[in-house]
């Protein structure tokens, strides 16, 4: 249990991080940003996608524009806003530094 | 073949199946309920509903098909994930109010006649399954309700025609309370090999609980009656239902008779008789009706039920059994009312005592009788023309309907020592009625006649109500009071009334007096007189037998 839930605990704060990042490449569908974190091993479901993607875009760090689809209704297509660019240049430097923290503490333990 | 549902998704319309549909709209609630804490509910849900349109979409055109089936719901829910999945990842703020952690709960279950669990039609396992309790108790509570009237049988007629049986899988998860999605199918799809497994080889057989061994006992138990009752040919089946059939039939006609009875004949006499004596005359024939079709309606039931088994056509349909099942509560409605309202009048009590003088007698002595001659109002005077037609003759009581039924008009009297000479009769009037009020006039309408002719004193068996008093538990109590070494002469048929062994009294009175038994006042109370004579002679046998017994009691310890 106590591995899971540090596990759980990892990948949420990595979650964010790697939204934000894959949005950054340019306008992105749900859908599309869940095959690529599929690919990326860090979720498995789409429901738990909306949330997050919801409480980005309430934060101001995303915006979406509707886009007409032919197999369902209107999609939603999300991208960065300028706070968002800020926050996520914030963030690549953080990871840096973590990337750097874990090194140095894997390393002196091996 | 499967019955479909038209669904719209957010603008965009599905035809689905109706199980597949059952399993989407469980998901969809879930999914509402652990994001209604979140303040973007609506947006979220919305994204998810949205994208499931789209996932359909995608499946429909891909399999060249126009139906949503429950295997592309579960897809769709296994990429959407679980709400499980969904707290996994949720964040601290976004917290639910989480309900998933506290097991079963009845809102989400629906009400089904289980198909799996089933004595009869399976209502009993269906109610259990909604209250999460086991079918044992919900079994045990229809046999016994069996006893009254046979309610329990038509309520269980009712349930059975109105719960709908659970036939998808979907009903059966939404009856026992389990999460629709994934995992509750892969609980329940577990349960059912299982299932299948047990019935395949008997292995198991002993650590299956008890109740389940009753249940296949019973279950064994009614195929090899089946079997038997094939095997004899169905002639003991019809046999066994031709007795309940004549029998209730019997039944019905003693009932009918009863209450053509009640009706023709008892129009006055049964107000004589509980529970009609409580109920105003007005109101009675709807509690009588009432009573009736309590009873009849029952019967009734039983003899279509079995008319239906005997004769293999269906009597007994569904706007029957509506019907009937309306017209009973109707009728036990109007019991209850009528009896409830009645009882009312019981709710105050009133008390009114009335002292009269007795003249004192020089001797002494009073001869306490009974006044058996009838009491005659005027009005009934003049309705038997008394002058004219029984002129010099003296109509008599008769005690005729003294019988169990109207004790409760009855007179008690008691005999006690009065302080002083003058021997009083104290009358006490008690009556009960809806107000303080009314049981006041109720208590105030009781006559009672008692006369004294020189020594003589005179009791009415009965106080009379006057008018058209209804039955509110009048009673009479009457103390005679006499002085100390006054002697009575007590006749043997105030028996009733008294509560003094007269007869015993009378065996031990030497000389026997013809008018009755005698008693003496003395300080202690009331004595028989018993002749001193005698009871010295009585006093001494004792005295001398009990010397004797001490005595053997010596010789053989010896």
């Amino acid at each position: 249990m106590i591995v899971e839930n540090t596990q759980t605990q990892m990948r949420k704060g990595i979650l964010e991080y790697c939204i934000l990042s894959i949005i950054a490449k340019g306008e992105i569908y749900a859908s599309d940003i869940i095959a690529e974190l599929k690919k990326a091993q860090l979720l498995v479901v789409e429901g738990t996608l909306y949330p997050l993607l919801t409480r980005l875009k309430n934060n101001g760090l995303l915006t979406y524009n509707w886009v007409e689809s032919i197999s369902g209704p209107p999609r939603k297509y999300y991208v960065l806003s300028e706070e968002g660019k800020i926050v996520l240049e914030q963030l690549d430097k953080t990871w840096q530094e973590l990337v750097y923290a874990v090194q140095t503490a894997i390393g002196e333990r091996k | 073949m499967n019955k479909t549902i038209i669904i719209n998704i957010n603008g965009i319309v599905f035809h689905i199946e109706e199980d597949a549909y059952e399993v989407l709209k469980a998901y969809m609630t879930d999914v509402k309920r652990h994001f209604s804490s979140s303040a973007d509910s609506l947006e979220i849900t919305t994204d998810i509903e949205n994208r499931i349109a789209e996932m359909f979409n995608e499946t429909l055109a891909n399999q060249n098909k126009q139906v949503i089936v429950e295997t592309d719901v579960k897809l769709v829910i296994e990429q959407m994930g679980s709400v499980e999945d969904f707290e996994s990842v949720e964040n601290d703020e976004a917290k639910p109010a989480g309900s998933s952690t506290f097991g079963y709960n009845t809102e989400r279950r629906r009400l089904f006649r289980d198909p799996d669990d089933h004595l009869v039609s399976g209502v009993a396992a269906g109610i259990a399954n909604y209250f999460d309790i086991p079918a044992v108790w919900i079994r045990l509570a229809f046999a016994l309700s069996l006893i009254f009237a046979g309610s329990g049988l038509i309520l269980y007629i009712v349930l059975w025609i109105v719960i709908p049986k659970a036939t998808s899988r979907a009903d059966r998860m939404a009856m026992k309370g389990e999460k629709q999605d994934l995992k509750g199918f892969k609980k329940n799809f577990e349960d059912e090999m299982s299932m299948v497994k047990e019935n395949l080889s008997n292995f198991r057989q002993e650590a299956r609980p008890f109740v389940y061994k009753v249940r296949d006992f019973l279950g064994d138990f009614f195929t090899h009656l089946g079997t038997f009752l094939r095997g004899t040919g169905s002639f003991l089946g019809k046999l066994i239902g031709l007795v309940i059939l004549l029998t209730c039939f019997g039944l019905a006609i003693a009932l009918i008779i009863v209450f053509v009875g009640f009706v023709a004949f008892g129009k006055t006499d049964i107000y004589h008789i509980f529970p009609f004596n409580i109920v105003n005359e007005d109101t009675n024939m709807v509690f009588l009706f009432g009573g009736f079709l309590l009873l009849a309606i029952p019967l009734l039931t039983l003899i279509l039920v079995t008319i239906g088994f005997l004769f293999k056509n269906a009597t007994f349909n569904r706007s029957i059994g509506t019907t009937l099942l309306c017209v009973w509560l109707a009728s036990l409605g109007a019991v209850v009312y009528y009896g409830a309202r009645a009882s009312a009048d019981f709710k105050e009590g009133a008390k009114l005592s009335k002292t009269i003088n007795i003249k004192a007698t020089p001797n002494n002595t009073y001869y306490l009788q009974l006044n058996d001659a009838k009491y005659l109002s005027n009005e009934d005077s003049t309705r038997l023309r008394i002058k004219e037609r029984f002129n010099g003759m003296i109509i008599l009581d008769d005690d005729y309907n003294g019988d169990d039924f109207d004790h409760q008009d009855r007179v008690r009297i008691d005999i006690e020592k009065s302080d002083v000479t003058q021997p009083v009769l104290v009358e006490s009037f008690t009556a009960r009625g809806r107000t303080d009020e009314d049981a006041l006039i109720n208590a105030r309408n009781i006559s009672y006649r008692f006369i004294q002719k020189d020594s003589v004193l005179k009791f009415d068996r009965h106080l009379e109500r006057l008018g058209r008093t209804m039955w509110r538990g009048q009673e009479l109590h009457i103390t005679l009071k006499v002085p100390l070494n006054a002697k009575l002469v007590i006749d043997g048929k105030l028996d009733r009334n008294l509560d003094l062994n007269l007869y015993s009294c009378l065996q031990a009175n030497t000389p026997q007096n013809p008018a009755g038994s005698v008693y003496i006042m003395a300080n202690e109370g009331l004595q028989c007189k018993i002749d001193t004579a005698a009871l010295a002679a009585a006093a001494k046998a004792d005295s001398i037998k009990n010397h004797l017994v001490p005595d053997t009691a010596k010789t053989e310890d010896q």
